[in-house]
């Protein structure tokens, strides 16, 4: 190896601990239960993380996997994205079959349950269910689609770190212990299939990134980038985990691909280290130590 | 086959005279068990309804139009989500009972998506269900109340049976098809209407049940040679 390899070897390895100490730092500083954080750079190929295979409460990142269900059903013919979908407030427990129904006060998305007694396009659903986290359009559309055909999805794009059982605010699933559940790892790789175009189609792709950009909660990975930043992205929030996964477009390089799944006790509340951590990444890639 | 007059001229249609595939998801006649096993027979004869602009038109009563009874999502069959669509044509009769039912209760009446006419091929129809018939409708909302309470829907229930003896509803309660926690349900239970121009001394079976003559027979084999004869030349 020659020096000057050997120099870049030596930068390449001081940022990774420099990073690593940083993100510790974070953990402490917010009384992170658990931290999982793994990235991919298209521009230079690297790939690192940090307890990357924990699984944790999926929240409402898996919502990424319903998108994915929805659009593996479309491209197989068997579904349309302007299929009408009757928007009810009554879904079936996965114990026992119970019926429940949402608490829509809690659901930030009056834009669905306005609609209530009509109907919606499966497009409008999988966009509100995205953009504004919609419990309804997500329960809604995994309806339409059924676990086993997301979780076919999961099995047949090969994604492992992201098990989904069934939809929000199943509270008697919640506790008998029925949760979904994701590494940074299963969504890394979801998010890299969609990035790269190799989610069924790219025409499917495309559609997916079209509606993952329009995302509008971002206090996560986006409040730690330069404003020109664009970030393709899911966020999930309980009151117990606070969790960022998307795909950051920055000019001049390829986009790069970040998921930051965070925990902790429910009276600390969810803080900033979701963006903290999207910063000291950005800084890290912008500072070119992977070059 | 018209029905003229009020009906603006929508056509009574015989769904044998359908074609295949609007046959096989309408299944004229066929005989379906309900869930406590009683076999009914599917109703035959419908209204075709050409366009959205027809059905949105046609005025049943003078607060009901057609197409309130038609109000479906992808769950229905797909060749029924798009135009010309059928309703049976006892649904004439419900919007009668509803048009009673909406002057007691003193508000208008709003009929849930996938609440009226379903038919056999719904994803919803799992046994008969006078919705089959177009003699079903699920309610959501009575003027600005949504139906989602059991004070509320036990309520319009006390009403919509004062309304006539051959009301039925379903009690308050969460269990499926047997109960409702989120709508009112009112039917009528499994009527047929046959409209006065019809004559039914026409085929009375369905198409795959009639016993079929040997002559039949000769010429569907000597109609399949002639087809395989072509295909080769």
């Amino acid at each position: 190896m020659s020096n000057a390899q050997l120099e870049k070897s030596d930068s390449v390895a001081a940022s990774e601990v420099s990073l690593y100490r940083s993100l510790l730092k974070i953990k402490r500083q917010h009384e992170l239960g658990d931290l999982g954080i793994a990235f991919y750079d298209a521009e230079t190929t690297v790939q690192w993380s940090y307890n990357a295979d924990q699984y944790f409460h999926a929240a409402s990142t898996m919502k990424l996997a319903v998108l994915l269900g929805v659009f593996r059903q479309v491209e197989r013919g068997e579904l349309t994205l302007e299929a009408p979908v009757h928007v009810r407030n009554r879904f079936t427990s996965i114990v026992n079959q119970e019926p429940f129904m949402l608490d829509l006060g809690r659901d930030a998305d009056p834009d669905v349950y306005g609609q209530l007694g009509k109907t919606m396009t499966v497009r409008e659903l999988a966009f509100w269910m995205i953009t504004k986290s919609s419990n309804l359009a997500t329960n809604l559309l995994v309806d339409v689609v059924g676990i086993g055909t997301i979780q076919s999805a999961l099995d047949e794009l090969e994604i492992d770190g992201v098990k989904i059982l069934r939809g929000v605010e199943d509270q008697r699933a919640f506790e008998a212990g029925l949760n979904n559940e994701v590494t940074a790892h299963g969504l890394l790789k979801l998010l890299r299939l969609i990035a790269d175009g190799r989610a069924y189609s790219q025409r499917a792709c495309d559609e997916m990134l079209n509606i993952l950009l329009e995302q509008q909660f971002r206090s996560g990975i986006p409040a730690g980038l330069p404003k020109a930043a664009r970030v393709a992205h899911k966020t999930g929030n309980i009151s117990t985990v606070h969790h960022d996964a998307g795909i950051v477009y920055l000019d001049k390089r390829k986009p790069y691909v970040l998921v930051i799944l965070t925990q902790f006790e429910p009276e600390h509340g969810r803080g900033t280290a979701v963006a903290e951590v999207s910063r000291d990444i950005f800084s890290t890639l912008a500072n070119g130590a992977y070059d | 086959m018209t029905d003229g007059g009020e009906n603006g001229g929508l056509k009574v249609v015989d769904a044998f005279d359908l074609d295949d595939e609007l046959r096989s998801i309408l299944k004229p006649g066929e005989m379906i068990r309900d869930a406590e096993g009683r076999r009914h027979r599917l109703p035959r004869y419908f209204y075709e309804i050409p366009t959205y602009e027809v059905g949105a038109g046609t005025r049943l009563t003078a607060h009901f139009s057609l197409n309130e009874f038609i109000l479906g999502d992808l769950r229905e069959a797909q060749r029924l989500q798009r135009y010309p669509r059928y309703v049976p044509c006892a649904v004439r009769i419900l919007a009668f009972y509803l048009e009673e039912f909406r002057e007691k209760a003193g508000a208008s009446v709003h009929i849930a998506v996938n609440g009226g006419y379903r038919s056999p091929s719904h994803k919803m129809s799992m046994s008969a269900s006078p919705h089959m018939w177009g003699t079903a409708a699920d309610i959501y909302r009575i003027g600005s109340t949504i139906l989602k309470t059991q004070e509320a829907i036990e309520k319009y229930n006390d009403i919509a049976e004062d309304v006539s003896d051959e009301i039925h509803v379903l009690p308050y309660g969460h269990v499926t098809y047997k109960e409702a926690d989120d709508h009112v349900h009112l039917d009528l239970g499994y009527i047929t209407l046959i409209p006065r121009e019809i004559s039914e001394d026409r085929m009375e079976q369905p198409q795959e049940n009639r016993p079929r003559f040997a002559f039949e027979e000769r010429r569907r084999k000597e109609r399949r040679v002639a087809a395989v004869g072509e295909d080769e030349a």
